[in-house]
């Protein structure tokens, strides 16, 4: 461990590490510009000079391309070095435009920083500025050349750190500038960090262009809640509308960087339908008024009915506190608990996720990064947990392995093997899998295998015609040995086209390798960004499709849905149509605009997690809180149509109707409870909720509420024994050939979310239906021809894809907003396929 | 005047391979490959006192030993025939001399690293040497010493002619590499080396042309032998020195290493054109110092010149008459330089065209007073820039503040450059 | 678009090596060799041939003085600005080009013939001053010599042009 002083304090630090980041450490930032913790040193910019007063170097030299070595002594503040930083600044300043007032970097700039810092104030080049011509990069960066001090950030954060190649550096000596080949939208799903890495207003904010100094916003550490791994963000706001986000730094997680659909995908929050009064339907009613005759109506179904008719519905994107607090009000009033998941399968597979993840197994992505071989099974990265795809990235540039076992054809930008494999046969490949882990003589076995459900699919397992295919039978005991020889495997597994079985089968992979001494993790991927929580506060609540039956047999007569919208995600929309309209009674609490909210009777607008602080559990069992960034209201843009505000004294905050969901469940609650039931604040709500799950929220001022903290699950939570799942509900197409449907995700448009964001709604790519140009010869398609798939319900007409990685019997389509794909059959409904 | 690597120089034609055979041409080769260890290889060129002739003088046995035993294979051999260095063209003349020096090098420093794979990077203005090149690769081959199982040895090695398209940066070793691999020519900074890291993250041993031309004879004679070929003990071997400017007869001349700075102009240029007065030279191409006066008789090695605080480069000696503007002059190489900037680090980058610009002011007359200091601070601030292109580009400009800060004062005091007449 | 056996050649060129990149500087000077320059159309050819993204090249294309990525005459007269032939009568023989040519650096003749570019030394200083066309060089050039080359590339010297070669 190297011992250095630098500016007289005493550092320590590990081997290998840059002076710069030594100084970092012992608190005292040097100047830098090229240099980012995660990009490394690139010596470029010669901004974090420093001077070398003793030890193994002297003199002037860059304090990023040197590693702190025992017995140096450094200087930040020596004149020469200082000097020597100004006259930097003096030739990057050369050819700036000097255009901060109109730059949308101002007040956040690095060079602004550096600039006045290093103490150039006086312009001594006489003559021309070089200028560049800016290129249209897509909706969602800006792009300005001529401010740009060629640091490469841009270049090396895009093709080395993420491995896309459509952007990059440009022309030679003081010509290069950083760009596309042409004018056009850029192809990185995680662009958007240009954004925050370019020290410069060259890559700035498209769609918070001209909106606002960082100081004119309130800001406030946020988390991503559009898949389960739970980026950690910065959020600003503006005149109550949402204005940016910004990654922010968590090294569990999401390290410096998060997705474009993270980044982009807040619209939702300012979407101009989402509600912001209380309404009793048709009309719109005091928010006291619709909680009484909530109250009212409940109270008449429950006697005449039983409390039983009386479901409730919640969902992975709603907060900890909202599905506790449904829970608490569903336990009190003996109704029926809250249901969470779409069927029995994803609740089977996301259930058993949460019990088969012990402290010990669990990894977070910055494991996954560290890992030497990853095997992912089941689970498309990019589009299921995005940032997922580049910590497979950062594994594969330090020498990992990636395998990946799914039937789809998989894009994901390093090298991998992919063997495709279809849903119905990834249990038994996994078996043969583990067969041949264990066939290495000396590999110990480990403990009996904890899965309840292994007798219930063992039919499936041995029936003939789910035998892998030869050739992946080939690759098995590769992977098997592959596995053998490397130290820290992760296995990824998720939960999207899987049933439990799969998870499981995951999970005793990794205790088997656990077993022969690798420090072998899991890394599940679940449904939603609290899914993790749904499954703790709901493991035994019915599945959507369970509460539907049970409308329809006319058990269930009163449906109060929080922050869930079943329509998205249900398939037959027909079906769930005229079950809703069976309801005696539908309350719907949410602060999306869902079409629900369009057939429910009575309607409570809710807050989002930006307007109140919400806890989210994160598919590694991290629990992260956000904070409130803005409060509730109508963004000021759409109360006056863009139009200066009025000229008015209000003592409220025009269009704040809405509460946190779970403030609205506890009244409710408390309105309906015959013993006064005092009203609790929200750390008494945590309290009951420690009480309820062992779960508790860190109250100690320092918490650690910006990493987050993983649960210790087991001591904590007693999951009951899991249900048999479902068999997983593909549509079967052309029945002759037995083709199956799958519907899934894609990176944009399948989101629930960002479906509600303009930005990323233009960028969706068309939907395209998936398969393997075998299985579309034999049904005599043609890859880029419109197909027709028809059922009894619906036409629906797509374009067909096909991939050769795809696994022959399979299709998928995504579960794309503009696709009704809902309506292409019921659960067991046959559908056909037709060319155009 | 012992002739080695010019022994075979014709006026009118390129040497044959049976020229070079019969001269003991792949002697070298054939005694060494199968037959030496590699150490030995590596000791007789360190014992020789080779060093590296491309400008930087390192000593080539120490460069092949830091490739490690245990290193991984395929290994790389770079033969650099990019030569931009203004004023250089020694590499040039070699190559359309004695072509098969070169190739014949290669292969023994191919052997002595294990190298099989042979890559000649050539400028783009070399269009006739590449295919000179290209046509003798085909008949060293033919002739089995090149190719598989070279003359039975069990060492194979392939070569081939990568033609550049034309930027100074990419002679530099390590933006060589990249540029070899169809990357952008940036240079990188060590560690690891090239030796251990270069082309595809594989042991890259990469030398000058005339370097390489050496390494047979040297095998061929000895040690010992090579050390006497030059004019004073303290150096080794022969120089390719080229000569231009404002002398008669501008050329290349193979020459002891450490030949007088004066010889080389008067007894082998053929001293200065008719009415030209000496001024100054810049000893090794345009990105060495400027040499005072009292240097014209200095010992033209490696050794001498670094005593002198100058550097032999690459021995390619611009002479500058007294007519000439050594402020337009140096102009022009800062015009080249700032061209030619990698645009990787800022102070090259932007520090350069700044220089120019300064330059071009004072040349044309708008100088002012404080110019002066300020270029002297930039021409010690490029120093600290990512590789040695931009204190390269320093050096005439430092030496010209230094030597001959009265001919810019002139210019800055008379608002004018006071040789008008010419350039 | 290439056409069909020249793609056949550009490909066997390629599959020679192991990694294609390698091959990206022959395989731009065999297109612009036989097209002139390297156009967009080519330049993403060329992208598909060695399987990297048209920026990949376009990296590479507009980093080197003597690939084109504009339209170039078909002879492309480079001269030698290098400070050997700056002292040894560069500014003459410019001017000299820039006359009979009536063009300036950076044109293309009207008839699309020729080409004045700079290009820094060229390694033949002991033939100052010295220019290349096509990659072919020449040395020790006066007017005389010029109009000579000039005329043996089929350039008519004695046609009346704007002289002035106005900078
Ligand atoms: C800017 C720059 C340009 C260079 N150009 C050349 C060149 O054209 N030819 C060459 O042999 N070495 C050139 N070098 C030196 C090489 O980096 C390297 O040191 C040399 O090729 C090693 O060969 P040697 O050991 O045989 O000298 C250049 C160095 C720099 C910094
Ligand atoms: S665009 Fe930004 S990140 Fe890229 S080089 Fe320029 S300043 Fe750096
Ligand atoms: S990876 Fe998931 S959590 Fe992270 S930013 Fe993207 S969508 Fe949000
Ligand atoms: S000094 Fe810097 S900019 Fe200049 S060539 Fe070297 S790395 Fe490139
Ligand atoms: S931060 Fe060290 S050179 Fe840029
Ligand atoms: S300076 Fe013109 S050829 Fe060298």
């Amino acid at each position: 461990m190297p011992k250095l002083i630098i500016d007289g304090r005493h550092i320590e630090v590990a081997p290998g590490v840059k002076v710069i980041a030594a100084a970092e450490q012992a608190g005292i930032m040097i100047p830098r510009f090229c240099y980012h913790p995660a990009l490394g040193s690139a010596g470029a910019c010669r901004m974090c000079a420093v001077k070398f007063l003793e030890g193994p170097v002297h003199g002037l030299q860059m304090s990023c391309m040197m590693e702190a070595k025992d017995g140096m002594v450094v200087s930040t503040t020596d004149d020469e070095a200082v000097d020597f930083r100004r006259f930097v600044i003096e030739l990057l300043m050369r050819n700036h435009p000097h255009d901060c007032p109109v730059c949308d970097e101002g007040g956040h700039c690095l060079l602004q920083d550096e600039t006045v810092s290093s103490g150039h104030v006086m312009r001594r080049h006489i003559g021309k500025k070089r200028t560049h011509r800016d290129q249209y990069l897509g909706e969602l960066i800006q792009h300005e050349m001529n401010r740009c001090i060629h640091c490469y950030r841009c270049r090396r954060f895009y093709q080395d750190f993420c491995g896309y190649h459509d952007f990059g550096a440009m022309g030679s000596a003081n010509r290069t500038c950083f760009g596309r080949y042409a004018d056009g939208p850029l192809e990185n799903p995680f662009s958007g960090n240009l954004i925050d890495i370019c020290p410069t207003g060259v890559l700035t904010d498209k769609p918070a262009r001209f909106k606002g100094r960082r100081w004119d916003f309130e800001r406030a550490p946020s988390l991503c809640i559009h898949c389960s791994l739970g980026c950690a963000t910065i959020v600003s706001a503006r005149y109550r509308e949402l204005v940016r986000v910004e990654a922010r730094h968590n090294p569990a997680v999401n390290g410096h960087f998060i997705c474009d659909r993270g980044r982009f995908g807040f619209g939702f929050a300012n979407h101009s339908n989402r509600p912001h009064h209380a309404r009793i339907a048709p009309a719109a009613a005091t928010y006291a008024d619709a909680l009484q005759a909530a109250v009212n109506q409940l109270t008449e179904i429950s006697r005449t009915f039983g409390s039983q008719a009386i479901g409730t519905v919640s969902s992975s994107r709603a907060g900890m506190e909202t599905l506790m607090a449904l829970k608490i009000l569903a336990s009190a009033q003996q109704w029926r608990s809250p249901s969470c998941f779409q069927d029995a399968r994803q609740r089977n597979a996301v259930v058993s996720a949460v019990i088969r993840l012990s402290p010990d197994t669990a990894v977070c992505l910055h494991d996954v990064e560290c890992s030497d071989h990853i095997l992912v099974i089941a689970a498309d990265p990019i589009a299921e947990a995005p940032m997922l795809a580049l910590a497979l990235r950062q594994a594969w540039r330090d020498g990992a392995r990636v395998t990946v076992l799914d039937p789809r054809p998989v894009s994901l930008p390093c090298e991998y093997t992919h063997i495709p494999v279809a849903p119905k046969q990834l249990s038994a490949v996994l078996q043969k899998l583990m067969n041949a882990l264990l066939s290495s003589p000396d590999t110990p076995q480990f403990p009996p295998l904890r899965t309840s459900d292994d007798a219930h699919n063992a039919g499936t397992v041995s029936s003939p015609s789910c035998d892998p295919k030869p050739d992946t039978a080939l690759q098995l005991p590769l992977l098997a040995a592959s596995l053998q020889s490397s130290q820290r495997p992760v296995i990824v597994c998720g939960t999207n086209i899987v049933s439990g079985t799969v998870v499981n089968a995951a999970a005793d992979l990794v205790m088997q390798l656990r077993a022969s001494r690798k420090n072998a993790g899991i890394f599940n991927i679940l449904p939603g960004a609290n899914a993790f929580g749904a499954a703790i506060a709901s493991p035994d609540g019915a599945s959507f499709s369970e509460i539907l039956t049970a409308i329809e047999s006319g058990e269930i007569q009163a449906l109060l849905i929080a922050e869930s919208n079943p329509v998205r995600w249900f398939p037959d929309r027909a079906r769930i149509r005229n079950a809703f309209k069976k309801l005696k009674l539908l309350v719907a609490l949410d602060y999306l605009p869902t079409p629900v909210l369009d057939v429910a009777h009575i309607i409570f607008p809710t807050q989002t997690h930006f307007e109140t602080p919400a806890v989210f559990i994160n598919q590694e069992g991290r629990m992260q809180q956000t904070s409130m960034v803005h409060c509730n209201g109508m963004p000021l843009s759409q109360q006056t149509a863009g139009k200066h505000p009025p000229r008015e004294f209000r003592h409220d905050v025009p269009g704040a109707g809405a509460k946190p969901a779970w403030q609205v469940l506890l009244e409710l609650n408390a309105a309906l409870s015959a013993v006064n039931t005092p009203l609790p604040s929200y750390s008494e709500l945590w309290e009951q909720i420690e009480q309820e799950t062992g779960i508790a929220i860190d109250r100690r001022p320092d918490s650690d509420i910006l990493e987050g903290r993983r649960l210790r699950l087991e001591t904590q939570v007693h999951l009951p024994e899991t249900p048999p799942p479902d068999t997983p509900p593909p549509i079967n197409l052309q029945e002759d050939m037995s083709l199956e449907l799958y519907p899934v995700e894609s990176f944009c448009g399948t989101e629930e979310l960002s479906a509600y964001a303009p930005i990323l709604c233009r960028m969706e790519p068309m939907p395209e239906l998936i398969m393997h140009p075998s299985d579309a010869a034999g049904c005599g398609l043609t890859d880029g021809g419109m197909v027709t798939i028809q059922s009894d319900a619906v036409t629906l007409d797509v374009r067909l894809k096909t991939a050769a990685g795809t696994a022959t019997g399979t299709a998928f389509l995504p579960r794309h907003r503009q696709l009704v794909w809902r309506q292409a059959g019921s659960t067991d409904s046959r559908a056909s396929l037709l060319q155009k | 005047m012992t002739q080695v690597l010019f022994k075979n120089r014709h006026p009118d034609r390129i040497a044959t391979m049976e020229e070079y055979r019969a001269g003991g041409g792949y002697d070298a080769l054939t005694a060494v490959l199968g037959k030496y260890p590699r150490s030995k290889v590596q000791q007789l060129a360190l014992d020789a006192v080779l060093l590296g002739r491309g400008g930087a003088g390192f000593p080539a046995g120490k460069k092949w030993m830091t490739v490690a035993e245990t290193a991984p294979f395929p290994r790389y051999m770079v033969c650099n025939a990019d030569e931009m260095e203004p004023g250089t063209f020694k590499d040039r003349v070699l190559i359309h001399t004695d072509p098969h020096q070169i190739i014949e090098g290669m292969v023994i420093v191919g052997y002595s690293v294990m190298a099989e794979r042979g890559i000649i990077f050539i400028r783009a203005s070399y269009e006739n040497a590449a295919r000179i090149l290209e046509r003798e690769i085909e008949r060293a081959t033919t002739a089995g010493f090149l190719g598989d199982n070279i003359l039975g040895s069990g060492f194979s090695m392939k070569i081939s002619v990568h033609r550049s398209a034309g930027r100074y940066i990419c002679g530099e070793n390590t933006a060589q590499i990249n540029a070899i691999q169809g990357k952008r020519a940036n240079p990188i900074q060590p560690p690891p080396y090239a030796t251990e890291k270069g082309l595809w993250n594989l042991p890259t041993v990469t030398h000058n042309v005339e370097t390489l031309a050496c390494v047979p004879h040297i095998i061929r004679n000895g040690p010992e032998w090579f050390k006497s070929l030059a004019a004073i003990p303290t150096a080794a071997g022969t120089k390719l020195y080229c000569v231009s400017g404002a002398v008669q007869h501008p050329g290349c001349f193979e020459l002891p290493m450490g030949t007088r700075l004066s010889d080389i102009i008067e007894n082998h240029a053929g001293g200065m054109q008719a009415g030209c007065a000496y001024k100054t030279c810049l000893p090794g191409g345009a990105s060495t110092r400027f040499l005072p006066k009292s240097l014209y008789d200095i010992e033209m090695d490696f050794d001498t010149m670094k005593k002198a605080g100058h550097r032999l480069g690459t021995g390619s000696i611009i002479v500058f008459d007294e007519k000439t503007c050594l402020v337009g002059a140096t102009l022009n190489m800062m015009a080249f330089f700032a061209r030619e900037s990698c645009g990787w680090c800022t102070p090259c980058r932007e520090g350069l065209p700044y220089m120019r610009d300064i330059l071009a002011r004072i040349e044309a007359g708008d100088g002012k007073p404080e110019d002066i200091p300020l270029l002297r601070q930039m021409s010690k601030y490029v120093w600290n820039s990512y590789c040695a292109l931009a204190p390269g580009a320093a050096s005439p400009v430092e030496s010209l503040l230094t030597y001959f800060e009265d001919e810019v004062q002139e210019h800055i005091h008379q608002h004018q450059c006071p040789f008008s007449s010419k350039g | 678009m290439i056409p069909e056996d020249f793609k056949q050649q550009l490909q066997q060129h390629i599959a020679g090596v192991e990694h294609p990149r390698e091959k990206v500087m022959d395989v731009i000077f065999m297109l612009q060799d036989r097209f002139g320059y390297l156009s967009d159309e080519l330049l993403e050819d060329a992208a598909s041939l060695l399987k990297m993204t048209p920026l990949e090249v376009e990296e590479i294309a507009t980093f080197y003085e003597f690939i084109y990525r504009r339209p170039v005459g078909g002879h492309v007269i480079h001269v030698c600005d290098g400070v050997v032939c700056w002292m040894s009568g560069y500014t003459a023989i410019l001017d000299h080009l820039r006359g009979r040519l009536g063009i300036d650096f950076g044109e293309t003749t009207p008839d699309g013939r020729f080409t004045l570019l700079p290009t820094c030394c060229i390694g033949y200083c002991d033939r100052a001053p010295a220019m290349m066309i096509n990659r072919k060089v020449y040395g020790n050039l006066t007017p005389k010599r010029i109009d000579e080359i000039l005329e043996k590339l089929g350039w008519d010297i004695t046609g009346k042009r704007d002289d002035t070669g106005s900078l």
